[in-house]
């Protein structure tokens, strides 16, 4: 029998230093706890980011600390990969599997036989290890390849940084979002800075196929054609130029290869741009006359994910010589990189390594995708583990990825995985990767552990400059048998002939040393309430050497538009309609659909289908409908429909990570629709090898009889 | 006074993070909820693209309908006034609404479990909660949003406003003309009142035109049939003692209710 009356948490004791990772924003948290176990969390009311706010993954924290049905032991399958039985076994021996088996591959192919799909803050170690001592340059972090990579390499690109997502929203007159969802997307301090600008009187552009949680709070909403953002911003730019609109004296002054672009671009005339949108041209000259009239206190967000169509890079050099045109670099409202305390960066070595290897590189030492971020293109990681060219890859350690649901293709996927000699994986829960492990190794949560330090500023950047450190210490002991990265890598490495090259040995000794760097310890940070604050810079001042490169000769060089271009897409077929996905606020992709909260908030994801055409076809709110794609490749499970004047008549949406398939996650298994199984059609975007996951079509299936879209009428 | 909430719709995303919080703060199952977030549109309202969301909880009605229905025994109880020290006596069922503070409260101890009082809420701000059991009531007790009295009386505020990550969620005295609450009803935020209903819901919403005009189409409640309501109340009033005594018994299974008014009266002779 329980109490009647809940005791509530405020009479709890509250324990600082916990750092959320139920996604990758990381707030500051602090732990309420009974008895030993945690019973809430609550944002630290010491921090100048998140405050006292959390969002519902991070409320929903302790669900997935607390879920029956995380990993526990480490564990052999017995059966094969992909349809596993599984064994619970000894970490003395899942690790002695673990180091001998990748030592095998190392010896018989080289540290290249070896690729590694990590993610999230507790990867980073591990990677360093097969990266930098080993020696393998097969990493493909999904944050990079399948998200945010594009973004940051088109900037360095154009600006000489990746840009984060540093828009100083809340002194902007404007913020203009290309298919950015704040609200379905969820980042609490970000958040805070976009309403910020929207209290102090922003007005808010939204451009997005789809009437989405920012649409639906914007000035004005621009129902684009997917995949032709590109000439959308082109036709802006050439608009701006043309009237002469645009700030000259920041181009003279900051712009580098101006001329060149302005030509480039002239063919962009708005009648132009409109067609190859669909928009009219007063919606598009309303967007770029609104900027131009507001600048340069202007937010041009460079959005977060981006690997949509296979054309990004372009696109990504568009939004960033638009900020440029508009003079929003260092400026109130613009572009402007907040600067954060240092701390160190201890890990493990880069080593020399007498062979050198780099899928990247064709056989004249040029690199396929010159404009890649950090590691090695998935494609080209996964077409060489498939064709054993130029070299064969044996060994897979995953660790915090889930690439089934990451990566498009899964079939493919499942290929690479298949004709593997061992795969490893390390998570906190099931997930369907881990059915492909050969040994599956359970790790702490973010919340018993330690690793990530966080560092940053107030949010709003015109309030009184303050930076902050702090570092994630666990809030509660670790149950069952969980290890933490550093004791897993470590242990391996001793296995595989590395234990000389181990640079910490517990994760607790990696934190302090890098505290000291900035002359903290944990003890210091636990005294201060888990986030230390120290008096910040002004960020608005501009770098002397900063300049904005319009027109950038070495992607020319390398055989690539040197003038941002636009390259349509491929069109949905007849009786197709294009599916594009994004987020749901209680979801951080895959990995909280077992969590008991986040799923009974949003237990499936409805698939959006314009109303008109929802009556054509004979579909209603509610009616439960699977899918089959371009490829003949049909939808496991099923959704539900949602009718919504609120989307174009050429693609239909749903929220992304949901249709699991693996049995042991008893509460997210098999609900809702698994999008990323219907993105067979692989798109590689050519500058930086990133995928593009938003040219896929689909039609629907009622009661196993499959229904056309009338997209054309 | 009279506690208040206002949530401010041109501030909330639809993030849910109030609902957890909620969720953990209080042990709420979950099937249940004691406050929740519906996703309205996009839809076309008045010729424009609309789409807002109802972040709903108890109203704590200054004219509540759900008080009336507590079919339990009641009692005389001295409330006081946290911030005066005013005491009043009154009689009370298991549910009642709060003299000073103005919040509609339940006193589970005595609660029977029979779930009039969630019936009677137009807005389903109500639930039975059946892990919570005792000799009164085995099949669970109404529970529901308390504006955190709890909290607030130790000097906090409540869970889910707390953790708002858009500020939108507005917690004070309405009484209070100066407090942040009461200006917003100046600005025009306002009640969701039931069709035809005088309830007075201190849980109020404030937003753009269209997107109240949005959540009023869509979720104004009509008022509950109080008439099964009350005769729901009326059996677990007389039946509950009666399901205690066969329930000791060890009689599992179906048992008219001429067996159990048998045995009530029986009980009631002793």
């Amino acid at each position: 029998r329980s109490p009647l009356e809940a005791k509530g948490s405020f009479k709890d004791e509250t324990v600082v230093g916990g750092i959320c990772e139920m996604c990758f924003w990381r707030c500051q948290l602090v732990g309420k706890k009974r008895g030993g176990r945690l019973v809430k969390l609550e944002g630290n009311p010491k921090s100048i980011d998140n405050g006292t706010s959390i969002c519902a993954r991070g409320n929903a924290g302790i669900k997935l600390l607390y879920d029956p049905d995380r990993l526990k032991f480490p564990l052999k399958n017995v059966g094969e990969r992909g349809n596993p039985k599984w064994k619970k076994i000894s970490w003395k021996e899942a690790l002695d599997e673990c180091g001998n088996k990748l030592k095998a591959v190392e010896d018989k192919y080289g540290a290249k036989g070896i690729c590694v799909f990590p993610h999230g803050s507790s990867a980073k170690y591990p990677m360093h290890f097969f990266e930098r001592t080993v020696g393998t340059k097969n990493v493909s972090e999904a944050s990079f390849f399948q998200c945010r990579g594009i973004r940051d390499t088109a900037y360095v690109a154009t600006i000489g940084k990746a840009p984060g997502e540093k828009v100083d929203m809340p002194n902007a007159k404007v913020i203009f979002l290309l298919g950015g969802h704040f609200g379905e997307n969820i980042h609490v301090s970000h958040i805070k800075r976009y309403l910020k600008g929207l209290q102090n009187g922003a007005k808010l552009i939204v451009v997005d196929p789809r009437y989405s949680a920012s649409a639906a709070k914007s000035d004005i909403w621009v129902p684009i054609k997917p995949g032709t953002d590109t000439a959308f911003l082109l036709g802006i730019m050439n608009y701006l130029i043309a009237t002469k609109k645009y700030d000259a004296d920041f181009v003279d002054e900051y712009g580098d290869g101006f001329e060149e672009f302005a030509k480039g671009i002239e063919e962009w005339s708005l009648e132009k741009a409109a067609a190859a949108c669909d928009l009219t041209v007063q919606q598009i000259k309303e967007v770029a006359d609104l900027l131009a009239d507001n600048a340069p206190n202007v937010s041009i967000h460079p959005g977060r994910h981006v690997s949509w169509y296979g054309n990004d890079f372009q696109r990504q050099r568009s939004l960033a010589c638009l900020t440029g045109l508009l003079g929003a670099f260092y400026v109130k409202g613009g572009w402007v990189p907040a600067i954060g305390p240092k701390v160190g960066k201890l890990s493990w070595e880069h080593k020399e390594h007498e062979e050198e290897f780099n899928l990247n590189l064709n056989s004249d030492d040029e690199l396929y995708h010159p404009f890649t971020p950090p590691g090695t293109p998935t494609e080209l990681i996964r077409d060489a583990a498939l064709t054993g060219k130029p070299h064969p890859i044996k060994g897979c350690v995953i660790w915090g990825q889930n690439p089934i649901q990451t990566i498009p293709g899964q079939e493919k996927m499942k290929n690479v995985l298949r004709q593997m000699d061992f795969v490893m994986c390390v998570d906190v829960m099931p997930t369907d990767i881990t059915m492909w492990a050969d040994i599956l190794l359970p790790e702490v949560s973010y919340l018993e552990r330690y690793d990530y330090i966080k560092t940053g500023t107030q949010w709003d950047l015109s309030e009184k400059q303050q930076q902050f450190i702090s570092a994630r210490m666990p809030l509660v002991s670790p149950l069952f048998e969980r290890k933490d990265q550093v004791f897993i890598t470590n242990e391996i490495a001793k296995r595989m002939g590395y234990e000389e090259d181990i640079p910490v040995k517990t994760a607790k000794d990696m934190v302090e040393k890098n505290l000291e760097v900035a002359g903290l310890s944990l003890a210091q940070l636990k005294k201060e309430g888990g986030i230390h604050i120290q008096p910040g810079k002004n960020p608005y001042n501009m770098p002397d050497d900063f300049e904005v490169v319009f027109f950038n000769e070495d992607i020319e060089d390398a055989g690539f538009p040197g003038v941002p271009t636009y390259k349509p897409v491929e069109e949905p077929p007849a009786g197709f309609a294009r599916l594009i996905y994004g987020r749901v606020p209680v979801h951080t992709f895959n990995r909280t659909q077992n969590n008991v909260w986040l799923h009974s908030a949003m237990p499936t994801n409805p698939v959006w289908l314009n109303d008109e055409l929802a009556a054509k076809m004979g579909l209603k709110d509610g009616d439960e409908v699977g899918f089959i794609n371009q490829d003949g490749i049909k939808s496991r499970t099923t959704t539900i429909v949602k009718t919504t004047p609120g989307i174009r008549k050429d693609c239909v949406y749903m929220g992304h990570g949901y249709g699991s398939a693996n049995p042991l996650m008893t509460v997210g298994v098999g609900a809702g629709v698994d999008d990323t199984s219907l993105v067979t059609k692989i798109a590689v975007d050519p500058e930086t090898g990133a995928n593009g996951m938003r040219n896929n079509f689909v039609k629907f299936i009622k009661d196993g009889k499959i229904i056309n879209i009338p997209t054309a009428a | 006074m009279q506690y208040g909430m206002i949530i401010d719709l041109e501030r909330c995303v639809g993030c849910h993070a109030c609902t957890i919080a909620c969720k953990a703060e209080w042990e709420v199952p979950v099937e249940f909820a004691r406050n929740w977030v519906y996703r309205m549109g996009p839809e076309m309202v008045d010729g424009e693209m609309a789409s807002t969301y109802y972040p709903g909880l108890c109203n704590h009605c200054t004219d509540p309908v759900c008080v009336p229905e507590c079919p339990a025994d009641p009692v005389e109880v001295t409330f006081k006034d946290a911030k005066t020290g005013k005491t009043k006596t009154m009689e009370v069922a298991a549910t009642w609404k709060d003299p000073f503070d103005g919040t509609v409260q339940i006193d589970k101890s005595r609660c029977l479990g029979c779930g009039a009082c969630a019936d009677a809420c137009p807005y389903n701000a109500r639930y039975v909660n059946p892990d919570l059991v005792d000799d009164v009531s085995e099949d669970g007790k109404a529970d529901k949003c308390t504006y955190c009295k709890p909290r607030v009386e130790a000097g906090g505020i409540p869970a889910c406003v707390q953790t708002c990550i858009a500020g939108a969620r507005i917690f004070g005295d309405l009484d209070d003309p100066n407090s942040e609450v009461s200006k917003y009803v100046k600005k025009g935020a306002k009640g969701i009142e039931p069709d035809g209903g005088e309830l007075g819901p201190n849980s109020r919403y404030y937003g753009k035109k269209k997107d109240m005009s949005l959540l009023f189409r869509t979720h104004t409640p009509e008022l509950a049939d109080l008439g099964s309501a009350r005769r729901r109340a009326m059996l677990a009033s007389l039946a509950k003692p009666a399901i205690k005594t066969i329930r000791n018994l060890g009689l599992i299974g179906a048992v008219g209710s001429i067996l159990m008014n048998e045995n009530n009266t029986s009980e009631d002779k002793e």
